[in-house]
C-alpha cells in the first residue's frame, strides 16, 4: 500500500521529492557508468525492473484468506544492491501509478523514499550483517525481506504523522503505527516466508545466476557475495 | 491489462501527448494551490465528464478504476475525522469517548477532496495516454535518458512476464499447485524463482534483439 495520490499536503509532497531525488540521481549515475562499461547491463536492468514490478503485483496467500502484495524490497536489494533498486523502484512506482492506480504522481517522492530508499537499504543492511556473521541463507533472507517490508511501512507512518501532526506528532505517529502494525506485521512475515522459498530455489541455480549477475555484482555495488556465499 | 488497452484505444488517444501530460500535471498543481474542497470536487467531476463523454472510457471501467482509491481515501479520512483534532467538539458518538472535532472534520474533507481530484487527474493521464508516450514526455522535464530507456524496455518486458505468470500459474494449478497454505507458498516461490531465471534468459535475448537492430542507447520514436 502506497500513499495515495493527493493525500499529502503540497509542502510535504515537495519535501519528499527533494529528499528522494538525490538518491535516485546517484543510482542513475551508477547505472549510466555501468551502461557505458558493460552495454549488456541495460537489458539486464530493464528485465530486473520488470521482475520487481511483477513481484510486487503478485498476491501472497495469507492465513486469514485475505491477500496482499509483497514489496520485493528484500529480494531485490539482496540481489542487485540498494542503489540500483532505488532506480528500479522509482520506475516501478511510476508504472504502478499509471497502470494499476496504486500510489501517484504527487506522492511519488514520498513513496520513493519509503519503498525505494529506506526499505531496500534496511533490507540490504540486515542482509549484509547476517551474511557476514555466517548465518544460514534462509534465515538471512527471511529477516532481510521482513525488515525491508516493515521499514517501508514504518517510514510511511512517519511520513503520514509528519504530514498530519494532529493533535501532536507523537499521537498521530502512534495511531498510524498501530494501524500499520495490525495489518503489516503478518504480511511482512508472510513475505519473509515467501522469500525463503524463492531464495532456496535460486540457490539451486546458483552457478548460472552468478554468471549472469556478475555484471551487476562487480561494477555496481561493493557487496561481493550478492547471490552467493551460501 | 485493461487500463493499457483503454489508454491505446480511447477517443483522446491522438491528441498530442505533451498536452495531456501538461494538463494532468497542471490540474494537480492547481488543486494543491487552490486547496478548497468544492473546487477539488469540481475538478474531479469535470475530469469524469471528459473521460466518460469525450474519451469514451466505458463507464463500468471508470467506476471500477475510481472505486478502489475512492473507498480507501474515504475510510482513511473517516478515521482522520474521528481520531484527529483538538478543536471544538461538534458531534459525540457516545462510544468510548470518540468525538468528531471541527478542525479534524475540515482536514478530513479537505484531504478527501484533494485525493479525489488528484486521483482523477492521474486517471486522466493514465486512461488517455499510453505509457510509452508519457515516458517520452519525461525527456522534456530533464529526466535522464538512461532512466527513460530502462523504463521503456521494462514496459515491454512486463507484458511478456504477465503472460508467462498466467501460463505458469495455470500449469501449477492443473498439477495440484496452490492447494492449501503451505503448498501455496511453495507454488508461488517456485513461480517467482523460475520467473527470475527466465527473466535472465530473456535479458540476453532482449540484448541480442537490440544489438541486431543497431541499438545505441536510444530508441528513436515518431513524433507527429
Amino acid at each position: 500500500m502506497h500513499i495515495m495520490e493527493g493525500f499529502l499536503p503540497g509542502i510535504w509532497a515537495i519535501i519528499w521529492y527533494i529528499v528522494s531525488i538525490p538518491v535516485v540521481i546517484y543510482g542513475i549515475i551508477r547505472i549510466k557508468k555501468l551502461a557505458e562499461e558493460v552495454p549488456d547491463s541495460t537489458s539486464l536492468l530493464a528485465v530486473s525492473g520488470a521482475f520487481m514490478f511483477i513481484l510486487s503485483s503478485l498476491k501472497i496467500p495469507s492465513v486469514t484468506g485475505s491477500c496482499s502484495h509483497p514489496t520485493g524490497n528484500g529480494i531485490g536489494a539482496a540481489i542487485f544492491g540498494p542503489a540500483v533498486v532505488s532506480v528500479l523502484a522509482t520506475i516501478t512506482l511510476v508504472f504502478q501509478a499509471l497502470l494499476l492506480a496504486h500510489g501517484g504522481i504527487t506522492t511519488l517522492g514520498a513513496n520513493i523514499f519509503s519503498m525505494g530508499i529506506v526499505g531496500p537499504f534496511a533490507a540490504w543492511g540486515i542482509y549484509k550483517i547476517l551474511n557476514n556473521r555466517g548465518i544460514s541463507p534462509s534465515i538471512t533472507i527471511f529477516f532481510a525481506a521482513v525488515f525491508g517490508n516493515l521499514f517501508t511501512y514504518i517510514t510511511t507512518s512517519f511520513q503520514l504523522a509528519m504530514a498530519f501532526p494532529e493533535p501532536t506528532f507523537q499521537s498521530a505517529l502512534i495511531l498510524f503505527l498501530e494501524i500499520f502494525a495490525l495489518t503489516q506485521i503478518p504480511l511482512a512475515i508472510a513475505e519473509g516466508f515467501l522469500a525463503i522459498v524463492i531464495w532456496d530455489q535460486l540457490m539451486k541455480y546458483q552457478p548460472k545466476l552468478l554468471e549472469k549477475l556478475n555484471v551487476l555484482k562487480v561494477k555496481i555495488s561493493s557487496n561481493k557475495e550478492i547471490a552467493g556465499d551460501s | 491489462m485493461e487500463i493499457d488497452y483503454i489508454a491505446h484505444t480511447n477517443e483522446l488517444r491522438n491528441i498530442n501527448s505533451s498536452i495531456k501530460f501538461i494538463t494532468a500535471i497542471f490540474l494537480m498543481i492547481l488543486v494543491f494551490i487552490v486547496n478548497i474542497p468544492i473546487f477539488s470536487f469540481l475538478i474531479a467531476f469535470l475530469i469524469a465528464i471528459i473521460l466518460l463523454f469525450l474519451a469514451k472510457v466505458p463507464i463500468k471501467f471508470y467506476l471500477k478504476f475510481i472505486s478502489i482509491p475512492f473507498g480507501f481515501s474515504l475510510i482513511t479520512c473517516v478515521i482522520m475525522a474521528f481520531f484527529f483534532g483538538s478543536g471544538t467538539i461538534i458531534y459525540e458518538t457516545g462510544i468510548l469517548d470518540i468525538v468528531i472535532r471541527e478542525d479534524a472534520l475540515v482536514l478530513a474533507i479537505l484531504t478527501f477532496s484533494r485525493t479525489l481530484a488528484c486521483f482523477s487527474a492521474l486517471g486522466f493521464l493514465a486512461l488517455t495516454t499510453p505509457i510509452a508516450e508519457v515516458l517520452n514526455n519525461l525527456d522534456k522535464i530533464k529526466v535522464p535518458k538512461v532512466f527513460i530507456e530502462i523504463a521503456l524496455l521494462m514496459y515491454t518486458v512486463i507484458f511478456v512476464f504477465l503472460e508467462q505468470v498466467k501460463i505458469m500459474t495455470n500449469a501449477q494449478q492443473t498439477r495440484m499447485g496452490y492447494n492449501g497454505i503451505k503448498n501455496s507458498y511453495r507454488s508461488l516461490g517456485l513461480l517467482v524463482a523460475n520467473l527470475f531465471l527466465r527473466s535472465l534468459d530473456k535479458s540476453e535475448q532482449l540484448q541480442r534483439t537490440l544489438d541486431s537492430r543497431g541499438y545505441s542507447g536510444e530508441l528513436p520514436k515518431y513524433n507527429p
